[in-house]
């Protein structure tokens, strides 16, 4: 038997789509995870659509935009990074894995910067700052607390979606995991489109539509 | 179709994705502009969906996986359909007062 393949698995095949299938059921779990937070998000911009414009009036387009046109090239990135390992060509996709941790810390350090713009306008997580003195109203208040929540989580599984592409290119670089074995990095850039797929939502909700309420 | 050839309009499959979600993300920054009022909301949810759409079936692939994987994304996004349908269900068709603003905060008619 092949050694890649576990005790368990009658061949390669059913063992990379055991993985695939892993992979998505705990994609769904985590879809739940952040579909709790968008209701939220969805209750109490119907209950207070002033304050909630007023939120996205101030927030920092300039860095949410740049933030998604850097997250939207690292899935290409990886994406190719897998189309290249299938073929073969190993030293290509370490590369464009490197690419992609690259834009992954771009994003962070553009995040960082994001937030301390805030905390130096006074805009605190929980209503709090000098911000709040002359936007005390309610919604106002809420936008900003869900903001730091959501995109703080969205930010701390870019963080592990690093960590396991930086496994991942290790691994096929040491060889470990070559174009037989490529699900297993599939199953990784699969993680890191998810956490793609939550900004493109994010985006729009924090930085693009004030909407009508004002 | 030659193996380079496939090859070739494989990577320029996931290019092609790649130039269609920034053309739109371009595309919902321009509305940011365009003060739609009302429909600003429902315009770049719709771009969102269908960026949402090019990143499952070009990146995730989700279009030649087997039936049990689909199904999966399926009820992962069925479910968080029914939470959101039902959260907003219950806002739009109350007919109690709303909650008291928390102490502190202006009245809810500025925000």
């Amino acid at each position: 038997m092949d050694e890649s393949v576990a005790e368990s698995f009658e061949s390669l095949d059913k063992q990379a789509h055991a993985v695939r299938l892993g992979m998505w059921v705990f994609l769904a779990s985590e879809i739940l995870f952040f579909s709790g937070l968008f209701a939220l998000y969805a209750a109490y911009r119907t209950e207070h659509p002033g304050g909630f414009a007023i939120g996205v009036e101030n927030n920092t387009i300039v860095h949410g935009s740049i933030n998604t046109a850097v997250l939207l090239t690292s899935s290409y990135t990886v994406a190719l990074a897998v189309h290249e390992l299938r073929r073969g060509r190993s030293r290509r996709a370490v590369t464009l894995l490197a690419v992609t941790l690259a834009l992954g810390a771009c994003f962070l350090g553009i995040k960082a910067a994001e937030y301390a713009e805030h905390f130096t306008r006074g805009i605190y997580p929980g209503g709090h700052g000098r911000f709040f003195d002359t936007h005390a109203q309610a919604g106002t208040k809420m936008f900003f607390t869900l903001y730091f929540c959501m995109t703080g989580l969205h930010a701390v599984h870019v963080m592990v979606g690093m960590i396991v592409l930086a496994v991942l290119l290790g691994r096929v670089g040491r060889g470990r995991v070559v174009a037989a074995s490529s699900y297993a990095l599939a199953a990784g850039a699969i993680y890191w489109h998810f956490v793609d797929l939550v900004w493109i939502f994010l985006w729009p909700l924090f930085y693009l539509v004030p909407g009508s309420g004002r | 179709m030659s193996g380079a050839a496939t090859e070739k309009s494989g990577a320029g499959r996931l290019a092609l994705a790649l130039a269609a979600l920034l053309v739109l993300a371009g595309v919902s920054l321009a509305f940011r502009f365009a003060h739609l009022g009302a429909t600003g909301l429902p315009v770049a949810l719709g771009i969102a969906v269908v960026k949402a759409a090019l990143v499952l079936i070009f990146f995730m692939e989700i279009g030649v996986e087997r039936p049990t994987v689909r199904f999966a994304c399926a009820a992962g996004v069925a479910m968080l359909c029914v939470m959101l349908a039902l959260v907003v269900a219950d806002i739009v068709t109350r007919t109690v007062p709303p909650l008291a603003d928390p102490p502190g905060t202006e009245p809810r008619a500025q925000g």
